[in-house]
C-alpha cells in the first residue's frame, strides 16, 4: 500500500512538472520592452544661489516624447521656488552651425501639490558627436531674471513604443507625432496616446539668440489621427486587429485612441492625419486584404512598434 | 463483487432497452448488496467488435450506432454522440472529467485510454446522461477494468498482439490482475506503433503514423467486509502522431489520470452503497509542424489541462423504487499558447494564448430514479442542477473582440428528464423527454484565434454566450423472440442558443492558412433528428445475421443543414460458427451525403460501401484459452472518405489484420 502511494506520488510529481514550461506572460511581454515608472534626476545645474534639477523617467532624456519635472532650490534658504516664471527651450546645433529646436513647452506649469514645474520636450534626434542639444532656461526670483544654457545628452529610444515621426503635411506645415503610451503594450486593448505638434513658422526676423519666436511649436488642436494597426511580417499576411479607435484630442491636449495588439511582435501603426475640416494632411489608406507571404504596404504616415 | 453485481443488473436493464446487449455473462461470487443501479443505458461490453477482437477504443466506439467520428487521421478520433460534437457530450473515465489539452481537438479523452484497461463503455443519450454533469447530447463513460475481491483464481491475465498490414501497425497489449480476499491489483501495458497508411488507390497518406504507450495500475484494499479503498492511475503517452488532415502533427502528448476511491456498501437500510472518489489528472500536449516544410510559418502550440475533482454517489433502494444520487465537482485549468516564428528567425517571435488560462469550476447534484410500476412497466425520471463558473486569467485577450466582458462568469445548469418503458409479451416500447442546459466549452467561450482547418477560419470565443438549452424527445419500439429481434430508436432535439461559428466582419486572420475570422455565436435554435433501426436473426443455431440502419438530420434556424450530420448509413453482418472456428463478414457504408452544409465548410461526400471479412480460431495452449484471428477490412480496396473526414482525407484502403490473444 505504502509503496503504491509512493509510486503514484512519484509519477504525479513527474508528470505535473511539465515537459515544456509554460510561458510566463508578464516576462514574455517584457523581453523587449522595459517599462519605466520612476522619475529621477537627468541633470542639475547651479546658477548663483540656485540649484536647478530636472527629473525624467529613468533619469534620461530620450529621443521622442519626454515628460519632465523641474525644481529650483535656493541653496541659501533651502526653499524651492514656486512663484517664478520658468521658460524652457531646447536647441540643437548641427555640424554646420544651424540651430533648430523641437516640440516643447516653453512656459512651464507649476504643479503646486507635487511642487515642481512640469514640461515636456519631443527631442527629434539623439545627441551625437556633431549634434548637441543645449537647454536654455530662464527663471525669475526677487524680480531678477536668471538665464542658463547648458548642454544635455539625449539618448536613443530603444523602446519602439515611444517612437516618433516628423513630416510635412499637404498644408506645407511641419508636423511631429510622438507616441506617449503605452510604454509597455499588452496583448490586449491598449490606450494609445500620442502628441501631435506643429512648427510655427516665425513671422519676424530673428532677434538675439535664442529668440523663442524662432523656435515656437504648438500642440495641434481638433485633428483626428485615423489608425489602422497591422503586422508587417510577411507570414502574418497584413494581419490586423478589431475594435481599434482613432485618436482624438482630450483635455490634456494629447490624442487618445485604442489599439488592440493580438500578439507580440512587430506592428505598424498606419496613420492618416485629418484636420478639423476633414482633410487628410498626411497618410494613405492601407490595404485590408489578407496577403499571406507578402509584407503589407505601410501608410506613408506610420510608426513601427515592437513588443 | 459489487461491480460484478452491477454488471448483472446492467445486463438486465440493458435487456429492456437494447437487445444487442445479451452477449456474455460473467461468473459472480456471493451477493452482498446491489451497488449500482443503471437506468436506461446502452452499455457496450467486451471491448471488441463483431469483426475484430483487437480494436482500438475508437474502433470499438464506432460500432455503436449513436456514435460517429470526426477523423483527422488514423489516431484520436473525435466521438460525436447523436451527431453532436464533443463539447455537447460529457466524456468521462469512471465518472472522472478529463479535458483535452489541444485547441484543435487532436486529443479527445478517448485517446488517453487503451482497450485493455477498459471493461465497458457506457453511452447514454441526451439528458439521461446528466449523471456526470451538464450535457446536451448525452454521456460517454469509459469504464475501467476492475477485478473483484476473492476470485477463486488469484492470477488472471491476457496478452494480445497483432499486426495490421496496411499501416504496419504492430501492437502489444498485456494485462494482469491479482485477486485475494483483502487485496486486488490490476495492471495493463499497451504499446502501439503504426506507420503511414495507404488509401484505396494504394497511395500513402503522409503524416498518418502514430506511436502510443499506455499503462494503468489499480490497487484495491478491503478495509472491512463492506468497504474498500482503491487507488488507480493511467499513464498515457503518444509520440510522433501524424494528422494528415491538419497542418501540424503531434510531437508529444502525455496524460496522467489518477484517482482514489472509497466504497461503502450497506446491508440494511435505505442506502445501499456509497461511492466517493477524488481525482486528479494532468494532460500536456505539444504540437509539431517541423515535419511540414510547406508551412509558411513555424509555430509552437503547446497546451496544458489540469483537473481536480470529486464525485460521490449514493444508491438508494426501497421496494420497487431505486435511486442514484451523485455529486460532481471539478476544477479544470486549460491553457494553450501559440508562438509564431518570423521567417527571419532572429526577429522577435509572436506570442499569444489560444486559451488564456481558463478555469472551469463545476459543482452539480444529479438524481436519477427508477420506479418499477409493475413487472411490465417502469418509470425513470431524474434531474440535475449544476453551477458552472469560468474565469479567464488573461481576460484582456478576450477584451480584444469583446471589450469589457467580465473576467468571471457563473451559470446555472438545470436538467430534467423522464421516460416510461413498457414490455408487453415480446414487444417493448419506451417514450421519454428531457430538458437541459450546457455551458459553452473553453474554446467556445474563451478561444482566441483557434485555427480550424476544416472550414479554414480562425475561431474566436465569446464569453457572453448564453447557455445552450436542449429540449428533447425520444421513443423506441422493439420486438424480440428466440430467433429474431428488431429495435427502432428515434430522438429529436430542439436546441436553443445553438453554438456555432459565424463569420465575423471584424479582425483579420492570424494563421496564414485561414481565410477569415469566425466568432462563436448562438443561433436562435437548431434541430436534430436521429433514427436507428437494429435487427438480428438467427438463421441457424450457428449462423446469425445482424443489421443496422441509421439516419440523422440537423437543421439550423434558417432550415440550412448543420455540419457533420451522418447521411443514411447501413451495416449488415453475418456470423458463422463451426466448432472452434468462426467466420464473420460485414458490409457497411453511407449513402451520398445529400444534406451537406457548404456554409460550414462541408462539401458533398459521395456514397461508399466497405466489405470486411474475418475468421478466428479458438484453441487451448497448455490449458490457456487462445484465439487467433485473421481478417481484412475494406477487402475491395475502395477509395473513400466519409462525411466526417476532416479535409476529405481518404480512409484506409485494404487492411489485412492478424491478432493473437492468449489468456492465463
Amino acid at each position: 500500500m505504502k509503496k503504491s502511494i509512493f509510486f503514484v506520488t512519484a509519477i504525479l510529481i513527474a508528470v505535473t512538472s511539465c515537459t515544456l514550461d509554460k510561458t510566463d506572460y508578464e516576462s514574455e511581454i517584457s523581453t523587449i520592452v522595459t517599462e519605466h515608472f520612476e522619475y529621477s534626476e537627468v541633470v542639475s545645474f547651479n546658477k548663483n544661489d540656485y540649484q536647478i534639477s530636472i527629473e525624467a523617467l529613468n533619469g534620461t532624456f530620450y529621443k521622442g516624447f519626454n515628460d519632465f519635472r523641474l525644481k529650483i532650490i535656493n541653496t541659501q534658504t533651502n526653499e524651492s521656488l514656486n512663484t517664478s516664471e520658468v521658460t524652457f527651450l531646447p536647441v540643437i546645433t548641427n555640424y554646420n552651425g544651424n540651430n533648430s529646436s523641437c516640440p516643447h513647452r516653453y512656459n512651464l506649469d507649476y504643479n503646486s501639490t507635487e511642487e515642481y514645474y512640469s514640461g515636456y520636450a519631443v527631442f527629434t534626434s539623439y545627441s551625437t558627436d556633431s549634434e548637441n542639444w543645449k537647454l536654455h532656461l530662464s527663471f525669475t526670483d526677487n524680480d531678477q531674471i536668471y538665464t542658463i544654457a547648458e548642454e544635455i545628452i539625449v539618448e536613443e529610444q530603444i523602446n519602439m513604443n515611444l517612437n516618433m515621426t516628423t513630416f510635412t503635411g499637404s498644408d506645407g506645415e511641419q508636423y511631429f507625432i510622438a507616441l506617449i503610451a503605452p510604454q509597455k503594450p499588452r496583448i490586449a486593448e491598449n490606450e494609445l496616446v500620442a502628441g501631435i505638434y506643429r512648427y510655427d513658422q516665425p513671422s519676424d526676423e530673428a532677434g538675439t539668440f535664442p529668440d523663442p519666436s524662432q523656435f515656437s511649436y504648438s500642440e495641434v488642436s481638433d485633428y483626428t489621427l485615423l489608425l489602422d494597426p497591422r503586422m508587417p511580417e510577411p507570414s502574418m499576411g497584413n494581419h490586423s486587429s478589431p475594435n481599434n479607435e482613432d485618436l482624438l484630442q482630450d483635455d490634456d491636449g494629447l490624442y487618445h485612441g485604442i489599439v488592440n495588439y493580438t500578439m507580440t511582435g512587430n506592428w505598424t501603426l498606419n496613420f492618416r492625419m485629418q484636420n478639423q475640416y476633414g482633410e487628410i494632411l498626411k497618410g494613405t489608406e492601407v490595404s485590408t486584404e489578407f496577403t499571406p507571404g507578402i509584407e503589407g504596404t505601410r501608410s506613408d504616415l506610420h510608426i513601427d512598434i515592437l513588443f | 463483487m459489487m461491480r460484478l453485481l452491477a454488471f448483472i443488473l446492467l445486463l438486465f436493464v440493458g435487456l429492456f432497452t437494447n437487445a444487442q446487449n445479451t452477449e456474455r455473462e460473467k461468473e459472480k461470487d456471493s451477493v452482498i448488496a446491489l451497488s449500482e443501479v443503471k437506468l436506461i443505458s446502452v452499455v457496450k461490453k467486451k471491448i471488441e467488435t463483431e469483426m475484430k477482437m483487437a480494436v482500438s477504443v475508437d474502433e470499438f466506439l464506432a460500432s455503436s450506432e449513436n456514435i460517429s467520428f470526426i477523423k483527422r487521421g488514423a489516431y484520436a478520433w473525435e466521438p460525436l454522440l447523436n451527431n453532436m460534437s464533443s463539447e455537447r457530450s460529457t466524456i468521462t473515465i469512471d465518472g472522472m472529467h478529463v479535458f483535452g489539452a489541444c485547441t484543435d481537438k487532436m486529443d479527445p479523452i478517448t485517446s488517453y485510454v487503451e482497450s485493455n484497461n477498459l471493461s465497458a463503455i457506457d453511452i447514454k443519450s441526451g439528458q439521461e446522461g446528466n449523471m456526470h454533469g451538464a450535457t446536451v447530447a448525452g454521456s460517454i463513460d469509459l469504464k475501467r477494468k476492475s477485478t473483484p475481491f476473492g476470485l477463486s483464481k488469484k492470477w488472471n491475465g491476457a496478452y494480445q498482439t497483432g499486426y495490421e498490414f496496411n499501416n504496419k501497425h504492430f501492437f502489444n497489449l498485456a494485462n494482469a490482475s491479482y485477486s485475494s480476499d483483502k487485496f486486488v491489483a490490476d495492471g495493463s501495458l499497451a504499446y502501439r506503433n503504426a506507420e503511414n497508411y495507404s488509401d484505396g488507390n494504394n497511395d500513402e497518406v503522409n503524416h498518418s503514423q502514430f506511436t502510443k504507450f499506455n499503462a494503468s495500475l489499480g490497487l484495491a484494499y478491503k478495509t472491512s467486509a463492506l468497504s474498500s479503498v482503491k487507488l488507480e492511475a493511467i499513464y498515457d503517452e503518444a509520440k510522433d502522431v501524424g494528422y494528415p488532415a491538419l497542418p501540424m502533427d503531434l510531437w508529444l502528448s502525455r496524460a496522467l489520470i489518477t484517482s482514489a476511491t472509497y466504497k461503502q456498501v450497506f446491508e440494511n437500510g435505505l442506502f445501499k452503497a456509497l461511492d466517493t472518489k477524488i481525482y486528479f489528472n494532468a494532460i500536456e500536449h505539444y504540437m509539431d509542424d517541423t515535419t511540414r516544410p510547406e508551412n509558411l510559418v513555424h509555430m509552437d502550440m503547446p497546451g496544458w489541462s489540469t483537473t481536480y475533482g470529486l464525485l460521490s454517489k449514493a444508491n438508494i433502494k426501497k421496494n420497487r423504487f431505486s435511486s442514484e444520487i451523485q455529486l460532481n465537482a471539478y476544477n479544470n485549468l486549460s491553457t494553450a499558447e501559440m508562438r509564431m516564428y518570423p521567417q527571419d528567425r532572429s526577429e522577435r517571435t509572436m506570442f499569444a494564448y489560444s486559451w488564456p488560462g481558463v478555469t472551469t469550476t463545476f459543482a452539480g447534484l444529479s438524481i436519477n430514479n427508477a420506479w418499477e410500476i409493475s413487472d411490465k412497466s417502469q418509470l425513470n425520471f431524474g434531474g440535475s442542477l449544476g453551477i458552472n463558473y469560468n474565469h479567464s486569467k488573461y481576460v484582456e485577450f478576450n477584451w480584444i473582440f469583446h471589450p469589457g466582458t467580465p473576467q468571471e462568469k457563473t451559470r446555472i445548469l438545470p436538467s430534467l428528464h423522464a421516460g416510461y418503458q413498457l414490455d408487453i409479451n415480446n414487444f417493448n416500447f419506451s417514450v421519454g423527454g428531457g430538458y437541459g442546459h450546457r455551458a459553452p466549452s473553453v474554446s467556445e467561450g474563451y478561444g482566441y484565434y483557434i485555427y480550424n482547418s476544416f472550414d479554414r477560419y480562425d475561431y474566436i470565443g465569446n464569453p457572453d454566450l448564453d447557455n445552450e438549452i436542449s429540449y428533447e424527445g425520444n421513443a423506441s419500439a422493439g420486438y424480440k423472440d428466440d430467433k429474431f429481434t428488431i429495435q427502432a430508436n428515434v430522438n429529436y432535439f430542439y436546441i436553443e442558443n445553438y453554438i456555432i461559428g459565424r463569420i465575423l466582419s471584424l479582425g483579420s486572420p492570424m494563421n496564414y492558412q485561414s481565410i477569415g475570422v469566425k466568432g462563436y455565436t448562438s443561433l436562435d435554435y437548431s434541430t436534430l433528428f436521429n433514427f436507428s433501426l437494429n435487427g438480428s436473426y438467427s438463421i441457424l443455431d450457428n449462423l446469425h445475421w445482424n443489421g443496422t440502419l441509421t439516419y440523422a438530420r440537423g437543421k439550423d434556424e434558417n432550415e440550412n443543414n448543420l455540419p457533420f450530420i451522418r447521411p443514411l448509413s447501413y451495416q449488415t453482418s453475418l456470423h458463422y460458427q463451426y466448432h472452434k472456428l468462426s467466420f464473420q463478414t460485414s458490409i457497411n457504408g453511407d449513402l451520398e451525403q445529400i444534406h451537406y452544409s457548404p456554409e460550414y465548410g462541408e462539401d458533398q461526400t459521395p456514397s461508399y460501401t466497405i466489405w470486411n471479412l474475418s475468421a478466428d480460431y479458438t484453441f487451448r495452449l497448455k490449458n490457456h484459452k487462445t484465439v487467433v484471428q485473421v481478417g481484412a477490412e475494406n477487402v475491395l480496396n475502395e477509395y473513400y472518405s466519409t462525411y466526417a473526414d476532416w479535409g476529405n482525407i481518404p480512409r484506409m484502403g485494404r487492411n489485412i489484420f492478424t491478432s493473437l490473444k492468449f489468456n492465463f
